[in-house]
């Protein structure tokens, strides 16, 4: 097991490595510049002339050739070192470090919240299915999937405005600092990603405790005359879980960069819109550093899923 | 901030610097006195003699000289290895700057020079202190000690910018406000909902007529709602080196094919692109009046007869059926997109065809630099008064922002005289023919100036913005009412 687990964290470094050249090479191959763009696109004009832009263009070492900017990029990253913001000129890590605990806050609370509502919801409208309870479950969940979450951010703010006068605060509180000033912020974007996410675990909850209602050893449980609780929570859940909680870990992936219409729409300062901003700009230390937080997580979600799959289904085991 | 080229740095940090000279508060357009108290101009408009105010004290309590004013102006109009100075070909008249004493700094011109004052009085041109300038030219890029009435308490990057009270500003009672909050917003329906929930008192970008007619229905006179015609125009550039564009019968047909009349009527609800007009500011002094501007081609009232000279120039010109040709443009809905969406539009009453290439801003400025288009999106304003100097040189031969290079070698000699020129009757006169020759031959095709419409809470008390982003962003007579 261990050894499986160190072999998955070992792979991980071409894995990690391969996206970064991929990410690096795309942002080379689009046009812009970051040093055109620090000069100025703006109505105001100015002057933007030759001297300025190969001057500002070596200060910030982009004239340096590629395979060297990438390779000190490298070089970097195994010091710990993930370089400098082009756009801002702060430190990737501290421009991270500003975003991501707002980020996390959203990612878990939406995914612990979705998981708490889809498991049992899924789970009823599947063994009562056909019944109003799986119907009304059904619009439910279809809806979620149906409605993209940033536009339910947008009617909720309107709401909230429109009718309280009210719209959540402008500016990340930490928890611990502020905890109602905390919730008052986060609260609606969790409730709109946690809906979307919601529904999507509901509708795969419903169809793999479906599936699994029908396997041999389901029958067998029911035939041995055990109570309905233990035949679905025991025999039936745990077995049904596996696809579940892959959508789980695929969704928490997501979210953990991936919002950046909800965060546009909220004025959330996480690292969605800032991995966008990057890309607008050009600002390539920073988007390969997120590519490469991104890729970690995403790998690293999927290994702490394969993990959970030998602890659901005692079949699988990893040497 | 003089190496910055844009009014979203310049504006957070207005209240806690200060220049020589400003656009006074209350005063738009005359130049009133900032630090300094006077000046005097000599007879041959060659020398200005700046008198500084005394007792003026930097954030960390030491105190202003004129030392400080040449440090800083000496990188902007002589930026040294390594510092980029994006104005300074608006400061080309200067010869050299002087220090006879602690509080007197005198400019000394090449030649005598209208445009001077209000260039200096650019809402950039912050005065820093030398010492820091001395030990690291880059100083002031990671640093905010300033003269100003507000001082920097706060900044989070990508949320917000929190300013607050300098107990210590040399002007005695000032500021009224305990402090700022800056709140960086990037949506705009965002913006509009922030305020209408009380979050912030006045949004300072733009916002869209409608959002604008939603918050007014919801708060009525909880809110003024202020529409300021700013100094800014989008017009087409032509890249001239591209065929047919290097002829000036095809250059004009697209000119005439516009209605701006009905354009502004089209496109003004949706973008504040409201106002037809010359290559001037349409409220000021310079602009081509009405009946001038009907001479233009484009502007005379009767559009029918303009399309059937349009069409005429075509045939003439070889194109008959019209033809085929891209206009490039930025990835931005207001109001870039829209107006080329009715430029585009109209152009096809002539037979030309118009693919609406749209490119976000990194790859559309790299375009615009670069030369590779054919028809450009072109943006264009002022962050001063809009002077001559610096609205036409972008007509000139080589100019930076002259993105379809064209020269007009009339233009580029009226350019020179005007620049010189300080009757202001003989000046207005010249500037009124370079306007009509680049109208008259089509080196650009004007389109709308644009209006925006600034949004702010009843509280905010003795303000009034400004023509543009850049200027009237101290604040240090602006008070708050109770709620």
């Amino acid at each position: 097991m261990w050894q499986y687990i160190v072999k998955r964290i070992l792979l991980m470094i071409p894995t990690l490595f391969g996206a970064a050249l991929v990410v690096f090479l795309l942002m080379h191959v689009v046009p812009g510049d970051i040093a055109l763009l620090i000069l100025g696109t703006s109505e105001q004009g100015g002057d933007v002339n030759l001297q300025d832009l190969a001057r500002l263009r070596e200060n910030l070492g982009l004239n340096r050739p590629l395979y060297e900017q990438f390779l000190s990029w490298v070089w970097g990253i195994v010091h710990l070192d993930f370089g400098t913001s082009l756009w801002s000129g702060a430190p990737v890590l501290e421009e991270l470090r500003l975003r991501l605990p707002l980020t996390l806050e959203v990612a878990i609370f939406a995914t612990l919240i979705s998981t708490v509502i889809a498991i049992p919801l899924g789970t009823l409208a599947a063994i009562r299915q056909d019944t109003w309870v799986d119907y009304g479950v059904r619009v439910v969940s279809i809806g979620g999937l149906a409605i993209p979450a940033f536009w339910t951010g947008i009617l909720i703010i309107l709401f909230l405005v429109l009718y309280f006068e009210w719209s959540p605060p402008l500016v990340f509180v930490p928890f611990w600092e502020d905890p109602w000033e905390n919730f008052a912020q986060l609260v609606w974007p969790i409730v709109t990603v946690g809906y979307r996410n919601a529904a999507i675990g509901t509708r795969m909850t419903r169809s793999a405790v479906l599936e699994v209602m029908r396997e041999d050893y389901i029958r067998t449980a029911w035939a041995k005359g055990l109570h309905e609780r233990i035949v679905v929570s025991k025999h039936t859940l745990k077995n049904a879980m596996l696809p579940v909680i892959t959508i789980i870990g695929a969704e928490l992936a997501f979210l953990l960069g991936g919002l950046v219409v909800t965060e546009t729409v909220f004025t959330l300062n996480g690292l969605g819109r800032f991995m966008v901003d990057a890309i607008l700009h050009r600002d390539i230390p920073v988007v390969q550093t997120m590519v490469l937080l991104t890729a970690f997580i995403i790998v690293f979600v999927n290994l702490i899923v394969d993990l959970l799959y030998a602890w659901l289904d005692p079949r699988i085991s990893y040497r | 901030m003089h190496q910055e080229q844009t009014f979203i740095v310049t504006v957070p940090l207005s209240p806690s610097d200060a220049i020589l000279g400003q656009f006074g508060p209350h005063e738009y357009p005359q130049v009133v006195g900032d630090l300094a108290k006077s000046w005097q101009v000599s007879n041959d408009h060659l020398t200005h003699t700046f008198t500084l105010h005394e007792g003026v004290t930097f954030h960390d309590g030491s105190e202003l000289t004129s030392a400080d004013v040449k440090a800083g102006w000496d990188k902007i109009v002589f930026p040294p290895e390594g510092v980029t100075s994006p104005r300074r070909s608006s400061y080309h008249m200067v010869k050299s700057i002087e220090t006879p004493d602690r509080h007197t700094v005198v400019f000394r011109l090449h030649h005598p020079s209208p445009s001077f004052l209000s260039s200096l009085a650019h809402p950039a041109n912050f005065i820093y202190a030398k010492k820091h300038l001395d030990t690291n030219v880059n100083y002031y890029k990671a640093h905010t000690i300033g003269t100003g009435p507000f001082k920097l308490k706060n900044y989070v990057r990508g949320s917000y910018i929190e300013l607050e009270r300098n107990p210590d500003y040399w002007k005695k009672g000032l500021p009224y406000l305990d402090g700022i909050k800056y709140f960086i917003i990037t949506d705009t329906s965002a913006r509009a909902k922030a305020l209408r929930s009380g979050r912030v008192d006045i949004e300072l970008r733009n916002l869209p007529p409608a959002e604008v007619d939603g918050i007014t229905a919801q708060m009525g006179d909880k809110v003024v709602v202020a529409k300021v015609q700013n100094i800014s125009n989008w017009g087409v550039a032509i890249n001239v080196e591209k065929k047919p564009f290097d002829d000036e019968r095809v250059r004009k047909a697209l000119s005439l094919a516009l209605d701006r009349d009905d354009m502004a009527k089209t496109v003004g609800p949706l973008t504040g692109l409201d106002t037809v007009g010359g290559l001037m500011h349409p409220a000021s002094k310079w602009t081509l009046s009405p009946e001038e501007l009907q001479e233009l081609p484009g502007y005379r009232k009767d559009h029918e007869a303009n399309l059937r000279e349009a069409k005429r120039l075509l045939a003439e010109a070889g194109y008959p059926n019209g033809f085929r040709t891209v206009l490039t443009n930025r990835n931005v809905k207001l109001p870039y997109i829209d107006l080329a969406v009715y430029i585009i539009s109209a152009w096809k009453q002539i037979g030309v065809e118009a693919e609406h290439k749209l490119e976000e801003s990194a790859t559309w400025s790299q375009s615009r630099v670069t030369r590779d288009f054919e028809l450009l999106l072109d943006p264009y304003g002022s962050a001063t008064v809009g002077d001559p100097d610096e609205m036409l040189a972008k007509f000139t031969t080589g100019g930076s922002n002259n993105w379809g290079r064209f020269s007009e070698p009339v233009v580029d000699a009226l350019y020179a005289q005007q620049a010189k020129e300080m009757n202001e009757q003989k000046r207005m006169q010249l500037v009124k023919d370079i306007q009509k020759v680049l109208l008259q031959k089509a080196w650009w095709l004007q389109g709308l100036w644009w209006s925006r419409l600034e949004v702010r809470s009843a509280r905010i008390h003795n303000y009034e913005p400004q023509p543009s982003h850049w200027m009237n962003r101290r604040f240090e007579d602006v008070w708050l009412a109770a709620k």
